[in-house]
C-alpha cells in the first residue's frame, strides 16, 4: 500500500482500512510502508490518533514502528516522548525497542540519555554490539574519549567483535588530540587488528594514516606501497617479521593437529590407530623432509594427463635442488591402472619417499602432520585450502595459527600451458599488523569487500617516525 | 461503530483482562497484533467531527491518561523480579514486537530457553516453540470443527433414525492388530534380524534424539505391518538412556510389550562377525543385492550437523563390512544428503526383502532429493555418450574423451 502524503481524518483512515484486503493487519503493513517510504511523521500520527481513538490503545508493535520512523528522521522529541510512553506502560522493553532509542538518541544533542538506556539494557540482558557502537560513537563524536574506550572495553570483554566502523570512529574523532593514555589505547585497536588477522579497508587505512600525521609533536610520515617479495619495504627498507612461528608456537600447533584434526573425537573416522602409528613410525624414521606433496591433489591439476603422469611431472620439477620429498598417496595408487603406470610409480619412488594410506583414510591430516613434524624450512604443496581442516581446530587463537603457519608453509602450484609447473611460493614474511615501535606497516584491503579468507592484501601503508 | 463502543466498554468493565482485537482477525496467523488492555478512556466519536483540525498528539493524551489505573496495579508488584519472570516477561515483549516467540511458555521450557548459549540459539529455540504451538492451535482447530461436523451428522441420523451399528467393524483394527504381532512374534523366532545401533546418544543433542526415536518408532510401525517382518534388535541399548526415556515417552506401558529383542550388548557379542554388515551412507562398497543371510546394521543416528564418517568410523573400529545403498546407480541425484531417515531406510530393507526390486525399494527415498529413475546402468550411459562424441569429433579426440571419462568415474569411486 502506499501512505498517503498528508494527514487523514478518522473517517478518511476508516475508508482506506475497510478498502484493505485484511483489515485486522492495516495498521501494521501501513506503518511498514511508511518506514519504507520515509513518510512525514505527521501522516503517522494521524493513524496513531485514529487507533487510539477506536481502540483506546495503541499495540506495542505499532509503538515500535512509529519509532523506527522517528528514529529514521532523526526526530529526538518525538522519541523520547514515545520512550516516555512505553516506559509508562510497559515494565519493560525488548531488544527491538532499545535498539531503536539507543541509535535514536545518540544521533543527538541527548546522546548521554542512550548511555543510561545502555545501562538499561545490562539490566536485562547482553546489549548488542549495535547498542555499543551507538554509544562508543556518540561518546567519541562528542569528544569524550575516555568514555568511549570504556565502553569498547567493557564490549570486548562481552564478546562483543567490534565493527571496523567502530575503530575507525576512534581514529576519526580522536584526529589532532594529544595524551599518551589515548596514544596508548589507539596502538591497542592496533594490536587488537594485529591479533586477530583482521586488514582494514581503504578508508580506515586513511583514518589511521591521517591520525598518526596530526599527532602533534610526533613526526609521523605514512606512506603507501606494496612490500617486495623478500619482505621489505620500500619505502624505509625495514625487513618485516617473517612468517615463522615461535618454537613454542610450533609445538602447540602440532599438538592441537594431532587432537582434534587427525584423532577428533574418534580416530577411526579419519585413520585408523594402527595407520597413525605405522605413519609416525615411517615419519620419524626419515625425516626431516624439505618438501610434503598431497599425492592425490596434485595429480588431478591437468585433467587432460593421465594422474601419474601429473604426479611425476611435479616429482620433478620440486627435486631439482636434492631436496628431500614426501608423497602422500592411498593404496589404490599402487595397483596397476590406466591411471597409474607401475613403471612410472617405480620412477619416481626413487626420488622422493612415498608413504601409502588406506584408501578411506584422509591424507590432508598425514600431510600437515609430515610437515609440522619435519620442522620450520619445510613446506607442503596442495592446491587444497585446508579449511575443513582449520575447521576442526576448536579455539580461534590455534586457527590463527593454523592460518599464519599455512601463508608460510603452503606452496600451490598452478598448471600452466607450457609442460612446467608454476609454482606459487609460500610467504616469507608474516601478513599483519606490525610494529617496531617507531616503525608501523598495516596491510589493508583496496575495497570495502571482503576478500577471501586465504588471500591476503598485497598493500600496505608504511609509518614511520622521523 | 458506536454499537461496538458499547460492546467494548462493556467487556471492559467486566474483565480487566487483555482481550483479542475486536476485528474477528485470524488469530493464529496474527496472534501478536493485539491491544495489550484496554483504557476506559474511550472518547466519544461525536467529540470528532471531520471539519475539526485535527490535533496530531492526541494519541498521546489517549495513551497517558490510561496509565494512571495500569501503573497503580504494577507499582505494588514492581520488586525485584527474578530471573525466570525476567525472562518471561522479555518472551511477552518480544511477542508483542511481533517476534516468532510461543504465547504460552512452561517453566522447563523456559529454563532451556535461559541455558541456551548464544542469541541465534535462543532466537531457534523460541521460534522452534513457537511453531509447535501454531500446529498444535491448528490441529486442536480441526478436531473441534471435524467434532462438531460428526455432531451434526449424528443429529442428522437421528432425525432420520436409522443408526446402523456393525460390531464387525469395530474388531477389525483390534484383529487385526493381533494378526500383526503374531506375524512379529513369528519373525522373533523365524525371521532375519535388524539390528538398530543405539550407541550414538553422545553424538547427538537432545533434539536429535528425539527425532531418531521418533524415526524408529515409525519404522517398528512399518515393520510390524508388513508382510514378512525383521527381527528387530536394539544393540548397545542402555537403561535410563536419553533414548530409553524418548521411547517410554512414546510408547507408555507399550514399551515393556514391543515384539522386539532389547540388549545392552554389541551385536558383534550377539551374531558372529562376518555375518554383519554395518549400512553407511559413507562406506566405500556399494550394496549390489539384499542378502538373506546378512544381518544389516542401522545406526540409530541422526545427524543435522552432518558429522561425516561417524558410523564408518564404528565399523571400522569393530572391522565390520559395510555397505551403502546404490543410490547413484539407480537414481539421478539431485540435491540433499545421502544419509537417509531411519523409517525412510526400514521401508527400502522390507521392500528389497520382499521383492528384491531396487527400483521399487529406492521410491522411498523423497522425491526432492531425486531428478527420476535411471533407465540404464551408468556405464551404459558413457558408451553412448563416447560414440556420439566419437562421431562428432573423430578418432582422436576419443582417446582423450575417454580418459576423461575414466578420470571421472576414478574421482567418484575415490570420493
Amino acid at each position: 500500500v502506499q501512505p498517503p502524503q498528508k494527514p487523514l481524518q478518522a473517517e478518511e483512515w476508516n475508508r482506506l482500512r475497510k478498502s484493505f484486503q485484511t483489515p485486522a493487519v492495516f495498521e501494521e503493513v501501513m506503518f511498514n510502508s511508511m518506514v519504507r517510504c520515509n513518510s512525514p511523521i505527521d501522516v503517522a500520527k494521524s493513524l496513531l490518533t485514529h487507533v487510539a481513538k477506536s481502540n483506546g490503545d495503541i499495540a506495542y508493535s505499532l509503538l515500535v514502528k512509529y519509532l523506527a520512523l522517528c528514529v529514521q528522521q532523526g526526530q529526538t522529541s518525538e522519541i523520547r516522548d514515545v520512550y516516555d510512553i512505553m516506559k509508562n506502560r510497559f515494565k519493560i522493553l525488548e531488544s527491538g525497542a532499545y535498539n531503536l532509542l539507543i541509535r535514536g538518541l545518540s544521533n543527538s544533542d541527548q546522546w548521554r540519555m542512550a548511555l543510561t538506556l545502555l545501562e538499561e539494557v545490562k539490566k536485562i540482558m547482553i546489549p548488542s554490539r549495535a547498542n555499543y557502537e551507538s554509544c562508543i560513537k556518540a561518546a567519541s563524536r562528542h569528544q569524550e574519549m575516555n568514555l568511549a574506550f570504556e565502553l569498547y572495553h567493557e564490549m570486548l570483554a562481552k564478546d562483543l567483535v567490534p565493527t571496523l566502523d567502530v575503530l575507525q570512529a576512534f581514529f576519526d574523532f580522536s584526529r589532532g588530540m594529544k595524551g599518551p593514555e589515548l596514544q596508548k589505547e589507539l596502538f591497542g585497536i592496533l594490536l587488537y587488528l594485529r591479533e586477530n588477522q583482521i586488514y582494514p579497508h581503504k578508508t580506515f587505512m586513511q583514518s589511521i594514516k591521517l591520525w598518526f600525521e596530526s599527532i602533534p609533536g610526533g613526526n609521523w610520515r605514512g606512506h603507501l606501497t606494496s612490500i617486495k617479495d623478500s619482505g621489505q619495504c620500500p619505502v624505509c627498507n625495514h625487513q618485516l617479521e617473517d612468517s615463522d612461528l615461535t618454537e613454542e608456537e610450533y609445538n602447540n600447533l602440532r599438538e592441537r593437529i594431532i587432537r582434534d584434526v587427525i584423532h577428533g573425537t574418534d580416530t577411526f573416522r579419519k585413520t585408523s590407530p594402527q595407520e597413525f602409528e605405522a605413519f609416525q613410525r615411517f615419519v620419524e624414521n626419515r625425516f626431516p623432509f624439505d618438501i610434503v606433496i598431497d599425492g592425490l591433489n596434485v595429480s588431478h591439476i591437468k585433467p587432460r594427463k593421465m594422474q601419474c603422469e601429473n604426479l611425476f611431472d611435479a616429482v620433478n620439477c620440486l627435486a631439482k635442488d636434492n631436496a628431500r620429498l614426501l608423497v602422500l598417496g592411498r593404496k589404490h595408487m599402487l595397483i596397476n591402472s590406466s591411471n597409474w603406470k607401475r613403471e612410472i610409480m617405480k620412477a619416481m619412488q626413487n626420488k622422493a619417499d612415498f608413504f601409502f594410506a588406506d584408501n578411506i583414510s584422509e591424507d590432508d591430516a598425514f600431510l600437515l602432520y609430515a610437515t609440522l613434524r619435519s620442522g620450520k624450512h619445510c613446506k607442503f604443496v596442495t592446491r587444497d585450502f585446508l579449511r575443513d581442516h582449520k575447521a576442526c581446530l576448536s579455539d580461534t587463537l590455534t586457527r590463527h595459527l593454523f592460518r599464519k603457519w599455512q601463508r608460510g608453509h603452503q606452496i600451490a602450484i598452478s598448471p600452466s600451458f607450457l609442460s612446467v609447473f608454476i609454482q606459487q611460493p609460500a610467504f616469507c614474511y608474516d601478513c599483519v599488523v606490525q610494529t617496531t615501535g617507531d616503525t608501523w606497516h598495516i596491510p589493508y584491503k583496496d575495497t570495502f569487500e571482503e576478500k577471501y579468507s586465504y588471500q591476503v592484501p598485497r598493500k600496505w601503508l608504511c609509518i614511520q617516525q622521523k | 461503530m458506536q454499537s461496538a463502543n458499547v460492546l467494548l466498554r462493556k467487556i471492559v468493565r467486566s474483565s480487566v483482562l487483555p482481550f483479542a482485537a475486536q476485528h474477528g482477525m485470524k488469530k493464529d496467523l496474527f496472534p501478536l497484533s493485539r491491544t495489550l488492555s484496554l483504557s476506559l478512556c474511550l472518547k466519544q466519536d461525536n467529540s470528532c467531527n471531520p471539519s475539526e483540525k485535527l490535533d496530531l498528539d492526541a494519541w498521546k493524551k489517549v495513551m497517558k491518561s490510561g496509565l494512571q489505573e495500569v501503573v497503580s496495579e504494577t507499582v505494588s508488584e514492581r520488586k525485584e523480579l527474578s530471573t525466570l519472570a525476567a525472562a518471561r516477561e522479555i518472551l511477552e515483549m518480544w511477542r508483542l514486537a511481533g517476534r516468532s516467540v510461543p504465547e504460552n511458555i512452561s517453566e522447563e521450557q523456559l529454563k532451556t530457553f535461559m541455558e541456551c548459549p548464544s542469541k541465534s540459539a535462543k532466537k531457534k529455540y523460541l521460534k522452534y516453540l513457537y511453531l509447535k504451538e501454531l500446529y498444535r492451535k491448528n490441529d486442536k482447530r480441526k478436531m473441534d470443527e471435524k467434532r462438531e461436523r460428526r455432531l451434526e451428522a449424528q443429529e442428522r441420523a437421528s432425525e432420520t433414525d436409522e443408526a446402523k451399528r456393525n460390531s464387525f467393524v469395530c474388531l477389525l483394527s483390534s484383529g487385526m492388530d493381533r494378526a500383526y504381532s503374531w506375524r512379529v512374534a513369528q519373525s522373533m523366532i523365524f525371521g532375519q534380524p535388524l539390528v538398530f545401533d543405539m550407541s550414538y546418544e553422545n553424538d547427538m543433542s537432545v533434539r536429535e534424539v528425539a527425532n531418531a526415536v521418533r524415526q524408529i518408532v515409525s519404522s517398528e510401525g512399518s515393520n510390524r505391518r508388513s508382510v514378512d517382518p525383521f527381527h528387530i534388535h536394539f544393540c548397545n541399548f542402555k537403561d535410563n538412556s536419553l533414548y530409553h526415556k524418548e521411547f517410554i515417552k512414546h510408547y507408555r506401558e507399550a514399551w515393556g510389550k514391543l515384539l522386539i529383542t532389547v540388549t545392552d550388548q554389541c551385536y558383534t557379542d550377539v551374531f558372529p562377525k562376518d555375518k554383519l554388515i554395518y549400512l553407511t551412507a559413507d562406506s566405500p562398497k556399494v550394496m549390489k543385492t539384499f542378502d538373506h543371510d546378512k544381518i544389516y546394521i542401522v545406526g540409530s543416528l541422526v545427524d543435522k550437523s552432518i558429522k561425516t564418517g561417524v558410523s564408518l568410523a564404528r565399523a571400522k573400529r569393530l572391522g565390520l563390512e559395510t555397505a551403502a545403498l546404490p543410490l547413484e546407480k539407480y537414481l539421478l541425484w539431485n540435491t540433499g544428503a545421502k544419509n537417509l531417515t531411519l523409517d525412510q531406510m526400514m521401508n527400502i530393507l522390507l521392500t528389497l526383502k520382499d521383492t528384491g526390486d531396487w527400483k521399487k525399494a529406492l521410491e522411498f527415498v523423497p522425491k526432492r532429493k531425486y531428478c527420476g529413475f535411471v533407465s540404464k546402468p551408468v556405464h551404459e550411459l558413457k558408451k553412448t555418450l563416447n560414440l556420439i562424441n566419437t562421431l562428432k569429433l573423430g578418432k582422436r579426440q576419443e582417446e582423450l574423451r575417454k580418459q576423461c571419462a575414466k578420470n571421472y568415474s576414478k574421482k567418484l569411486t575415490q570420493k
